[in-house]
């Protein structure tokens, strides 16, 4: 699949047509569900061409500012949609279609996106590798042993496997970043109010962000200026619209890039130290001046976060009740809490149950001040230390490793949920400050993709893709490290 | 461990979840661990004062009161378990639990 850029310079000129693409893109869908991906939840070849046959026709009409013509975009299965269900990768939501679209589907359609498929994802995005997707797990595209990251792990599997140009996922701790990393592509985590939350179904209301994957840093630009700005049903949205060419690579000479020693501990993995190295050489060639810098609450983003989200997981999963949408058990007790009990108890998974209980555990009477209050508090502690870097240290942004390692064997982690949580460890920290940050290739180890972060300051992302584009030019991602 | 199987089924009665037996002794691992892992939180001199992080604009924006239409693509008989004339159908309530 092409650029996006490509697509939509040959759709919007009439060199081609978006019933083209669609049938592409159609065509890589059913050869990635047939490689066993198992990245799609929903997709149909009818109803990509029935969109095909809109755009081509506004086309026609003389619509000349359609940004994304006949650019085919996934989005995770948690972004609501009228037309195909959205199960988030639950039982409990299994035939569920929405009654209204999000945003961001709404923005993509008009600037002439073709929505080409829904992806499999973590259940209700709580995962740190898309194993935990009640129907089954994504497989990396360079070897299905191992997994490609998550919560979005399918629509990062179609992405690097060349299926579409661009996708969405959500973040609310890494699940963009972690992904893109591990699967050798780029991730971008808008900083939160930047992307309308309307129709992303909601895990952690304070840290949710609909985040974008790109086969390059201009891809993921393209789309996010799309869906960026303010929109009046998320009232956390703030006016401030990325421009188109927000990626335009600009010269580094001058930018000063903080490198934050908590990030780089001894036990890194190798290559992804080597990645770390490769990038800091490349920038500092490019004229920009690396610093060290303190992030003094590092080791505690991680321990903060597995308080926090799984206590606004815990109020937000509430209204899956059996009562009003979704699936309904009845139970043996025949009255409202059996029904309540067993709808939850069998439509939810082990790692959603698991996350419910842990948030219910933090947020009861004896527990709150020691768990969810302190949790506040160290928040405010970890977005201090972003500010300090950014004001004092005087860095124009932050580099650093995407991930401690890159991607692992499919059921390494699963049986220590702590160990799994620690996969995000380098994500989490940005996620929590409400920070733009994003993940680009950096090279390969062994054979396999490591990534490197690049953070900046809230509502940066324009300097931020800048950079990120000059990086790219030189990186050479499909390279080895050591 | 922090946690004991009690603790278990009095969090999973507060949030409205069966447990199956069969799982019990797993969950009571699984979330002592994590609850371990995350009492390091503790070493942490946030101070009592510490203000708590505030996601998102600081002056929500405000509009005037009034009621807007929201249109649907189908209604709540389409997506509900059971539905009929306005009303989501459940079964009665039953005796409240002594919790």
């Amino acid at each position: 699949m092409n650029a996006v850029a490509t697509i939509a310079n040959a759709v919007g000129s009439g060199r081609t047509s978006a019933a083209s693409a669609a049938r592409e893109v159609t065509r890589l869908l059913a050869d990635a569900d047939a490689r066993g991906l198992n990245a799609t939840l929903h997709w149909s070849a009818t109803q990509v061409a029935r969109e095909a046959e809109e755009v081509d026709g506004r086309i026609r009409a003389g619509a000349a500012d359609l940004p994304l013509a006949g650019v085919p975009v996934a989005l995770k299965d948690n972004i609501v949609t009228t037309e195909a269900p959205t199960t988030c990768g639950s039982r409990i939501l299994e035939r569920y279609v929405s009654p209204f679209e999000a945003t961001v589907v709404t923005r993509l359609r008009a600037a002439g996106a073709l929505i080409a498929a829904k992806t499999n994802l973590d259940e209700f995005a709580m995962g740190s590798s898309t194993e935990h997707s009640a129907f089954g797990r994504v497989r990396h595209p360079m070897d299905p042993d191992l997994v490609p990251g998550g919560s979005s792990g399918g629509s990062a599997a179609l992405v690097a496997a060349g299926v579409v140009p661009a996708a969405l996922g959500s973040e609310t701790g890494g699940s963009v970043r972690q992904p893109a990393s591990f699967c050798g592509i780029v991730g971008v985590k808008p900083t939160y109010g930047r992307v309308s939350r309307y129709g992303l179904v909601a895990f952690g209301s304070s840290l949710d962000c609909i985040s974008v994957f790109g086969r390059s840093v201009d891809d993921a630009a393209r789309v996010l200026a799309v869906i960026s700005g303010l929109d009046s049903h998320d009232a956390t949205t703030v006016d401030a619209p990325l421009p188109p060419a927000a990626a335009e690579a600009r010269p580094l000479a001058g930018l000063r890039i903080g490198l934050p020693r908590e990030y780089l501990p001894d036990d890194l993995h190798p290559g992804v130290r080597a990645g770390v190295d490769r990038a800091i050489a490349r920038l500092r060639a490019l004229g920009a001046i690396v610093v060290p810098v303190s992030l003094p609450h590092t080791a505690y983003a991680v321990p903060t976060y597995y308080v926090l989200a799984p206590a606004e997981a815990a109020s937000n999963l509430a209204r899956y009740d059996g009562a009003r949408y979704g699936s309904r058990k009845t139970g043996t007790a025949g009255d409202l809490r059996g029904l309540y009990r067993a709808t939850r108890g069998q439509g939810f998974g082990p790692e959603v149950r698991r996350r419910i209980l842990v948030g219910t555990y933090v947020l009861s009477a004896g527990y709150y001040d020691a768990y969810y209050r302190k949790a506040q508090q160290v928040r405010n502690l970890l977005a201090a230390d972003f500010s300090r870097a950014f004001r004092e240290d005087r860095v124009d942004l932050l580099l650093t490793p995407t991930t401690p390692t890159p991607a692992f064997r499919a059921g390494e982690k699963t049986a220590d949920p702590v160990a799994m949580y620690l996969a995000d460890i380098f994500v989490c920290g940005a996620s929590l400050a409400g920070l733009p940050a994003m993940s680009l290739p950096a090279g390969r180890s062994d054979g396999l993709p490591v990534g490197v972060q690049l953070i900046a300051p809230a509502f940066g992302e324009t300097r931020m893709l800048q950079a990120a584009a000059a990086l790219e030019a030189v990186l050479r991602g499909d390279e080895e490290v050591r | 461990m922090s946690i004991g199987s009690k603790d278990v089924l009095h969090v999973a009665a507060l949030a409205e979840l069966d447990v199956p037996a069969s799982e019990l002794q797993a969950l009571v691992e699984q979330l002592g661990r994590i609850v371990d892992y995350v009492a390091q939180l503790n070493a942490v001199p946030a101070g009592e004062q510490a203000a708590p992080f505030l996601a998102g604009p600081h002056a929500a924006p405000l509009r005037e009161d009034e009621i807007r239409p929201a249109p649907l693509a189908r209604g709540p008989d389409a997506i509900a378990p059971e539905f009929r004339d306005g009303l989501f159908l459940v079964p009665r309530l039953g005796a409240m639990e002594d919790e």
